[in-house]
């Protein structure tokens, strides 16, 4: 069972949290500061696969982690998973996240948690895998955009409102922004 | 690592340009120019001070009037997800999110599920709305709906939801008209209930129907029916025992097939391969197939597999591989799990073989960890120990600490006899260079091997002084209590053993460790080698004395033990010790345990005759064999799982032990906590004789023949145990037979009682057993009551029992003694609360009011307060009332309360696993004859039990 999915930065800013097991709201924060600990540290080119920190359940757990460019990808499962197929997993998600924002970067999933959430249901639910078809998960993704369109076009006004809004933003943030787009 | 080809940027640096579209402008706005880049406590604050600025906005834009718009209600919900998400308490818009659920929208409904599985707990007002809406989206018969709520009752898998549902997702599972995505949320959402609360999950009809989905046409529903399967029969096996031919001919057809039949679900030229895997781990649920035409059909399965690892990759990326190899570590884990067709266990050993040196770091961590279980298997024992080199050289040479681990564990599963001696040296070099976190399971390893395997006992005793030069600061007290055990048991080592030490403390700089081993040894055997004049008894003194001052207070103990045994094997040393023991360093030593050892000492060698002297120095018993104390400590360290994993290593039969008793037996798995093992070692008894017993008079007050009924004399136990809440010395039982004395010192987290049991009958007590059973997080060892042990006890005497104490953590309920014997022929049992409780272990601190009032703010919880108000059942007397809570073990804070009258304390209680702060206000109010107390405490149920306790002494 995978019992926590984790997405964080080369600083240890949680960028996504899923956890499939009742844990505090603390106790998340902590177990992501120390499985980022437990993750940066480690060399590239080193295997992918770690004891679990204590705070998730000790080395009965495995963390499975990819690194790419400014991210980590982190899954915590236990001795049920295999660990080859879940990093084949990881590599799912990180393409049908490329698929579903046209080349992705870190900001896509700050914009827009709640649609990394919706690709990410469509593919563990309660801490099991559900699909691990990319076109499968890329279809309903496309299909909920699709009513999703189709709703916001009745709200047009507030559209405008909204993206002037979002216009503004974005020239405030460009600057932070440079330091931390995802390079190749 | 992998490449990055997935995840690239735009190629100016600039943002990339968002697309067009509502999502586009739910952004996180205000917090995101902060909260990107906060490496500085600057940027820290600032973060916190916007979050708070947008936290303050959005509570407002909720509860304003003007009733918000789908889009808006959105746009803040995500927010406060981000949030959330960045580690900030949202301690609202839950009632939004619920209002969301009834939305008709797909968009609201959506972000309304997506609040709810990731910020709601069990808080049981809103439970009952989201059922609600999640009951209606169930019976909406839209299956994007159907799906939402499904997803919801998994992420949340709460106990209330499988009460409402748990009915109701089976029949969904296996309705005809089910569409493929709502079938395959409803497995997972089924055995995410079971798991949580299985006996909410009916088991019905629907079960076969459940096996049946194996053949269905859409293999994300074949993949979410394997994982519900998979857990459902590890209860009940025979239910679905049929999955196993529609398994395995569901898996002959997908690795049989080429790499494009099944179009979406080849990943990366492989045919699902998540699907494959999730197969081969289902059939480890059974023992291998009974049908011998399925099990014929399976074993071509695995050969087919083991044989495509061989063919050359249809793709040179890494996905490709991981892919092919997930499967084939799965198929070897079967074979492993079967451990019954040889030629495929050798096959899978060669496989693993070939990945130990595959450039791929993870395959290499991979193959360790799966040769680890191939190990245990008789089959493939021999074949696995061909390996051996390349495990030693992955040993030495791997760069991630990971991989170095596991080579560690294969190569302790895979020693016996025959290699033993080369992995044990290899580990011990390999510790010198070791990291840090994994030395001391290391050091466990070598010492189990070391025991386990030695054929000579010299080569044993060299290993472990080894491991305490190599690691000293790794090997714990079991470790080397545990070579004392073995040198002690065994008189054809001690010579080597004292020899040994004695070369090892020559060393200019040894360890601590050694010291201790060197003391114990040398006192204890260091007879054996006075012979030589290199190491006559002066010398053998001289070499530990120089050890003496730079050794902390419990070696230093250990060695003053080692001097007195010194002047009974070596009379020629007495004169020179007893100058040490009375050195003014000794005698006027600040720690108590070293003065009063040294003062016994020195009395014991001056008033002692050489008979009593070598009475009571005897050379140590041996030691009673049972489970090594080591390999209890390793299991320990690796959790239950991976012990059988280490008992496994052991299953080569040839390996049975000349070593008798150190292997495991389930006779023996419970024995006593591993440090009772070594008796004396903490803190050797003090041989002095008992404190001249003052009670023998009254113990012999008065002998009634009355042995069928005894009234207990006195108070009744409870009483007596209460009175002893505040005082340490004192009558805990008496009856007309019987009386039970207690003395008690406590220091620390440390006591030591000593219970004096008087018979105060004319006739002898037979079978006299007392034992002390502890229920709770206490550690009672007895430590040495020889008297007592004796099972007759004689009219008129008394003997004495003394019980070393540790305190684990915080307990609640002490430990019990229970008094077994025989008077007269009847049999005579009594069971007492030993009076040992928390406040026992209280060190009184001193403090200033101001300090104490600020620490008295700082447990400002209300559950780290406990108060009562009670009558006084004593005169309110302030002098004994100050007496008892002295006993009570606080100290008493003067001119802290302004009201003269009421007394303040404050202690910590020391346990070994952590430090309990506590501080007590006692309000006396003499008009109406009442206390009032209040404690304060950093732990709940020790203010509890503290106000508990105190209150039943005024």
């Amino acid at each position: 069972m995978i019992k926590a999915i984790l997405i964080f930065n080369n600083h240890g800013k949680p960028r996504l949290s899923k956890f499939y097991q009742p844990y505090s709201e603390d106790t998340q924060q902590q177990i992501i500061r120390e499985t980022f600990h437990l993750v940066s540290k480690r060399d590239e080119n080193v295997c992918n696969f770690l004891e679990g920190g204590l705070l998730i359940g000790g080395s009965d757990n495995k963390l499975i982690y990819r690194h790419y460019a400014t991210l980590y990808f982190v899954f915590c499962v236990d001795s049920s998973e295999s660990e080859l197929g879940i990093l084949d997993l990881i590599q799912v998600f990180v393409e049908t996240l490329d698929k579903c924002f046209e080349n992705v970067c870190e900001l896509d999933l700050i914009f827009h948690v709640d649609k990394v959430h919706n690709i990410l249901a469509e593919m563990v639910m309660g801490g099991m895998v559900l699909e691990t078809n990319m076109n499968e998960i890329v279809t309903q993704i496309d299909a909920q955009n699709k009513l999703e369109k189709s709703e916001v076009r009745m709200e047009n006004a507030i559209i405008k409102e909204g993206s002037q809004h979002d216009d503004n933003l974005r020239m405030i943030c460009s600057f932070h922004c440079l330091s931390f787009s995802i390079t190749l | 690592m992998v490449t990055m080809e997935v995840l690239r940027t735009c190629s100016d640096g600039q943002i990339k340009r968002r697309r067009p579209g509502a999502v586009a402008h739910i952004c996180i706005p205000s917090t995101l120019g902060v909260s990107c880049d906060c490496t500085t406590a600057l940027y820290k604050e600032a973060e916190i001070k916007r979050i708070n600025k947008e936290l303050a906005n959005i509570r407002s834009k909720f509860k304003g009037d003007k009733a918000l718009d789908g889009y808006s209600k959105k746009k803040y919900v995500c927010k406060l997800l981000f949030i959330f998400l960045l580690g900030h308490d949202i301690d609202f818009g839950h009632m939004e999110a619920v209002n969301l659920l009834s939305s008709n929208k797909y968009t609201e409904k959506q972000i309304g599920y997506l609040f709810i599985s990731v910020l709601v707990n069990s808080n049981s007002e809103l439970i009952r709305l989201i059922n609600n809406a999640i009951k209606n989206d169930l019976a909406s018969r839209n299956p994007t709906f159907m799906c939402l709520a499904l997803h919801c009752i998994a992420n949340v898998g709460s106990r209330e939801m499988g009460e409402a549902f748990a009915a109701d997702i089976p029949r969904i599972l296996v309705a005809g008209d089910s569409m493929d995505s709502v079938k395959q949320s409803a497995a997972l959402c089924l055995l995410r209930l079971y798991k949580a609360s299985p006996d909410l999950v009916p088991m019905g009809e629907w079960t076969a129907r459940v096996v049946h989905l194996l053949n269905d046409q859409h293999m994300g529903v074949v993949t979410a029916a394997v994982s519900l399967i998979t857990c459902l029969c590890k209860k009940n096996p025979d239910d679905f025992k049929t999955c196993i031919s529609l398994a395995v001919s569901r898996l002959s057809r997908i690795v049989s097939s080429a790499s494009t039949d099944l179009q979406d679900y080849t990943y990366y030229f492989v045919p699902a391969p998540w699907l494959s895997v999730k197969l081969l781990r289902l059939l480890q649920s059974y023992p291998p197939p009974e049908d011998a035409a399925v099990k014929g059909r399976l074993v071509e399965c695995l050969e087919t597999v083991l044989n495509k690892a061989q063919e050359p990759p249809k793709s040179k990326k890494v996905q490709h591989s991981n892919a092919k190899n997930a499967i084939l570590f799965e198929t070897i884990s079967l074979i492993i799990h079967y451990d019954s067709e040889p030629n495929l266990l050798v096959r899978a050993c060669n496989q693993l073989g070939q990945f130990l040196q595959h450039r791929e770091t993870n395959l290499r961590y991979l193959a360790l960890e799966s040769m680890c279980t191939l190990a245990s298997s008789e089959f493939s024992h021999e074949a696995v120990k061909t390996h051996i080199d390349t495990v030693i050289n992955a040993l030495k040479t791997e760069r991630d600490v990971s991989v170095r681990q596991r080579a560690a564990d294969l190569l302790y599963a895979m020693c016996d006899r025959s290699n033993a001696k080369q992995i044990v040296s290899e580990m011990l070099r390999y510790l010198e260079t070791a990291d840090y976190a994994i030395r001391e399971e290391i050091v466990l390893k070598v010492a189990i091997l070391a025991e386990k395997y030695a054929v000579d006992y010299s080569w044993y005793v060299d290993t472990i002084l080894n491991l305490i030069r190599i690691a000293g600061d790794y090997v714990s007290e079991e470790v080397w209590y545990r070579v004392l055990q073995i040198v002690t048991n065994r008189d054809d080592v001690q010579g080597y053993a004292a020899k040994t030490v004695f070369e090892a403390l020559q060393a200019p700089a040894c360890h601590e460790n050694m010291v201790k081993v060197g003391g114990y040894i040398l006192g204890e055997f260091g007879n054996l080698i006075a012979g030589d004049p290199r190491s006559s008894p002066p010398v053998q003194f001289s070499l530990l004395h120089s050890k003496f001052h730079l050794c902390s207070v419990a070696t230093r103990a250990l060695l003053l033990s080692t001097y007195i045994k010194f002047i009974n094997l070596f009379p020629e040393t007495k004169a020179t010790i007893q100058g040490v023991l009375r050195a003014g360093s000794q005698l006027r030593n600040a720690d108590v345990e070293l003065q009063q050892r040294a003062v016994e000492y020195l009395t014991l060698s001056s008033v002692a005759s050489t008979d009593v002297l070598a009475t009571v120095l005897e050379e140590m018993p041996p030691f009673p064999e049972r489970e090594s104390s080591i390999l209890a400590k390793l299991k320990r360290k690796k959790g239950p799982g991976a012990a059988s994993a280490l008992d496994d290593g052991r299953r080569d039969p040839s390996s049975n032990d000349i070593n008798g008793g150190v292997e495991p037996t389930p006779s023996t798995v419970s024995t006593p906590s591993p440090s009772a093992d070594l008796l004396g070692l903490r803190a050797a008894p003090p041989p002095a004789a008992p404190p001249a017993s003052a009670g023998a008079g009254n113990l012999l007050v008065d002998v009634f023949d009355g042995p069928a009924a005894q009234p207990s004399l006195g108070p009744t136990p409870e009483e007596a145990f209460l009175r002893f809440v505040c005082k340490n010395n004192g009558v805990l039982f008496e009856n007309q037979l019987l009386q039970i004395g207690v003395k008690s010192e406590f220091r620390q987290n440390l006591g030591r009682m000593y219970l004096f049991y008087g018979n105060k009958t004319s006739v002898q007590f037979q079978n006299f057993s007392p034992t002390v059973v502890h229920p709770g997080d206490l550690q009672t060892h007895i430590l040495s009551a020889p008297p007592a042990l004796r099972s007759q006890v004689d009219g008129g005497a008394q003997v004495q029992q003394v019980l070393n104490i540790e305190c684990l953590r915080d307990f609640l309920t002490p430990p019990l003694l229970s008094v077994r014997f025989r008077y007269g022929g009847a049999p005579q049992a009594l069971t007492l609360k030993l009076p040992v409780t928390i406040n026992k272990f209280f060190q009184p601190t001193e403090m200033a009011a101001q300090d104490f009032f600020q620490r008295w703010k700082q447990l400002s919880l209300p559950q780290q307060e406990a108060q009562k108000i009670f009558k006084a059942n004593h005169p309110m007397d302030a002098e004994v009332t100050k007496a008892k809570l002295l006993g009570f073990g606080s100290a008493l804070l003067d001119n802290v309360d302004p009201n003269p009258e009421n007394f303040v304390g404050a202690g910590i209680i020391q346990t070994k696993a952590l430090q309990v702060g506590c501080l007590l206000r006692l309000e006396p109010n003499a008009q109406a004859q009442m206390y009032r107390l209040t404690l304060r405490t950093s732990k709940e149920p020790v203010s509890r039990h503290l106000c508990e306790l105190l209150a039943q002494q005024f």
